[in-house]
């Protein structure tokens, strides 16, 4: 019986709570349906407020420890219920809408935050998270920090530029054993190549299918491969094998095949993209001195 | 014990069966509620006077999360299957399936439209957009249908055997148009078309729940009447015209009943295979040919079966959802097999 009493003075509280007014309102139980908001939470310093994840917060790795609520279009009420949580952290991607109508109806405050790989979408969602979690002086610190590093890997790039010519970069996603798809121009992968001061070659929108033939005629002169399940050298070798007539492009005789970490690329911009920036610049310009990464997350 | 015995005491079975289904999909979910607030909930919900000191959590989850989902299962689960009977009879073959009159690659091409050129096409009124999906589903399912019927009329006559090479070609046709969709879908939309493929009760709610229920409702009040008819049928177009039936009728009315049951179901709770195939299947062992028993019993049978697939779906990976249409199939194909070589021994 207390169980349900505290339950239901929780949903009371919930429902009767004025907005945000004092820090005693602050949602304490948290979901996150969210890769990359899941990832802002804990570099806030809100990991232990959390009680769920959604199937794309992967990292840090400790997150995979919580309950799994699923894929975040495809929540399930009850499920979520189960948890207990005052608060529902998403992107516009969350669904399906019934659910999201249940869950607000029993009392759980639905967060929406833009998943969009852009500057202006990553302000608002740190300022948002910085209320909820209470120290909105924290994250605009980490906000401030963070274009910072974007901001000079923005002048390495240009710097590099001088000596060097941008390279042609082809961005190909894949699972081991499937043909690789590649990345489109409208993708978060192309903002990824172009930040790190590659020229993304593909003119299609989305991630496509692409012919063995079609590779060795765009000849790009690095690739970029991001796959699922192996990482690093694995990766690379096993695409190397599944597709042979990358062998004969400039990337492949040059060994400028790099690897990234596909997780990267979803839900918009995560604390771990000013890293891996630097370190695909770096491979675009070998010649270049390899950005400085000083200060790095608090 | 003769037969109408048995089958007396099939049905009840089944009825008990049911009853309980319902009772286990109300009462168990990823939230554990205390047995007694849950019968308090419903207790109330159907306007005895309890106490409502205490359930306010029990009647939220009951009423607006539980309820409208053991419904949905309910009428998808016994349209499924009934339509399944419709179909084995119409084909007189056993392992006919509502698919093959192209209804369910109708609704998934229709259910295919809606996801991916839904949001780029726009100008749809804000009010219709929650529906659009269901809409497009059911509109497919009943186009590609009325296709494949036309298709197999000639002369006055429904050839039985064209309508089911036409379905075969019609499905293969929306597949491919699926397959085109599908290349030009980006990921996000991508993950939903097939999720929506796997089906789900997940997200049921009273709006949208009406519809259904009132092609269900009506299904399960009519195909039974057809019950002597189909009997007919079993012994061969001809005899049955003998017999005083009006073939030609009853064939249109059960390719229609189909394409609206599954239509409907499908738009509701997306593609949940095998539950048109096994269930009819299954009662028809047990209960024998006879369709004044066998679609009642289907009925009550997919229903139930429809219910406790839901809870393995909602239980097995809690918090999140298994999509039911992989718990169906599960159950569904290695029965299946056992039919099969079952048959063959």
């Amino acid at each position: 019986m207390r169980r349900i009493a505290g339950a239901l003075a929780l949903l009371i509280g919930v429902l009767t709570a004025p907005g945000l007014a004092g820090a005693e309102d602050l949602p304490q139980r948290w979901v996150s349906a969210g890769g990359s908001l899941s990832e802002w939470v804990v570099a806030l310093g809100g990991e232990r407020k959390l009680v769920g994840v959604d199937s794309t917060s992967q990292h840090p790795g400790s997150l995979r420890a919580l309950p799994s609520i699923g894929y975040q279009r495809q929540l399930a009420a009850e499920g979520i219920l189960a948890l207990k949580p005052d608060l529902l952290l998403g992107s516009e991607e969350m669904g399906p809408p019934t659910v999201l109508a249940q869950l607000k109806a029993a009392g759980v405050r639905i967060e929406t935050l833009s998943a969009a790989p852009e500057v202006p979408a990553l302000q608002a969602n740190l300022k948002r998270l910085g209320e909820l979690l209470g120290d909105p002086q924290r994250a605009a610190r980490t906000l401030a920090d963070y274009e910072a590093r974007l901001q000079r890997q923005a002048q390495w790039v240009e710097q590099a530029r001088v000596t060097a010519p941008a390279p042609r970069v082809l961005f190909l996603l894949g699972h081991v054993g499937n043909s690789p798809m590649a990345a489109g121009k409208d993708t978060a992968a192309a903002w990824f190549v172009e930040h790190a001061g590659g020229r993304n070659l593909t003119g299609h929108d989305g991630y496509k299918p692409i012919s063995a033939e079609s590779m060795a005629a765009l000849d790009p002169d690095v690739v970029v491969f991001a796959d699922r399940r192996l990482s690093g050298d694995d990766a690379i070798a096993a695409l190397l094998k599944s597709t042979p007539a990358l062998a004969s492009t400039k990337a492949a005789k040059g060994g400028r095949i790099l690897w990234v970490d596909p997780t990267l690329l979803v839900g918009g911009l995560g604390p771990r993209i000013p890293q891996a920036l630097a370190d695909l610049s770096a491979g675009f310009y070998p010649a270049a001195p390899p950005l400085k990464v000083a200060d790095r997350q608090p | 014990m003769s037969a109408s015995v048995r089958s007396r005491r099939l049905l009840i079975f089944l009825g008990v069966l049911l009853v309980l289904a319902i009772w286990l999909s109300l009462a168990l979910g990823p939230v554990s509620l205390p047995l007694l607030d849950t019968l308090r909930a419903a207790l109330r919900m159907v306007g005895l006077p309890v106490t409502a000191a205490g359930l306010e959590q029990a009647e939220l989850i009951l009423g607006q999360i539980r309820l409208p989902r053991t419904l949905l299962g309910l009428a998808v689960g016994a349209v499924l299957a009934l339509s399944g009977v419709a179909m084995q009879g119409l084909f007189r073959n056993p392992l006919a399936d509502p698919g093959l009159v192209g209804v369910s690659s109708g609704a998934a091409l229709g259910a295919a439209v809606a996801i991916v050129a839904g949001a780029s096409l726009g100008g749809v009124p804000a009010a219709f957009e929650p529906y659009l999906l269901s809409f497009c589903a059911f509109v497919g399912g009943l186009g590609v249908t009325a296709l494949v019927y036309r298709l197999g009329r000639h002369d006055g006559q429904t050839s039985v055997a064209t309508m089911l090479l036409a379905g075969i070609a019609l499905t293969a046709l929306a597949g491919a148009a699926i397959g085109l969709f599908t290349y030009m879908a980006d990921d996000s939309t991508l993950r939903s078309l097939t999720f929506w493929n796997m089906g789900s009760l997940n997200g049921a709610s009273y709006a949208r729940l009406w519809p259904l229920l009132i092609v269900a409702l009506a299904v399960s009040l009519w195909l039974p009447r057809r019950a002597r008819a189909l009997n007919a049928l079993l012994l061969g177009e001809s005899e049955a015209r003998h017999l005083g039936f009006e073939v030609e009728r009853l064939k249109r009315e059960l390719v229609f009943c189909t394409a609206l049951g599954v239509g409907a179901a499908v738009a509701a709770a997306g593609l949940i295979g095998f539950i048109g195939l096994v269930v009819p299947h299954l009662v028809r062992l047990i209960a024998g040919p006879d369709h004044r028993i066998l679609l009642p019993a289907s009925a009550l049978a997919g229903a139930s079966l429809l219910l406790l697939a839901d809870l393995v779906a909602r239980l097995a990976l809690a918090p999140a959802e298994l999509p039911i249409g992989i718990v169906t199939a599960m159950i569904g194909a290695p029965f299946f097999l056992y039919l099969l070589l079952r048959g063959r021994a």
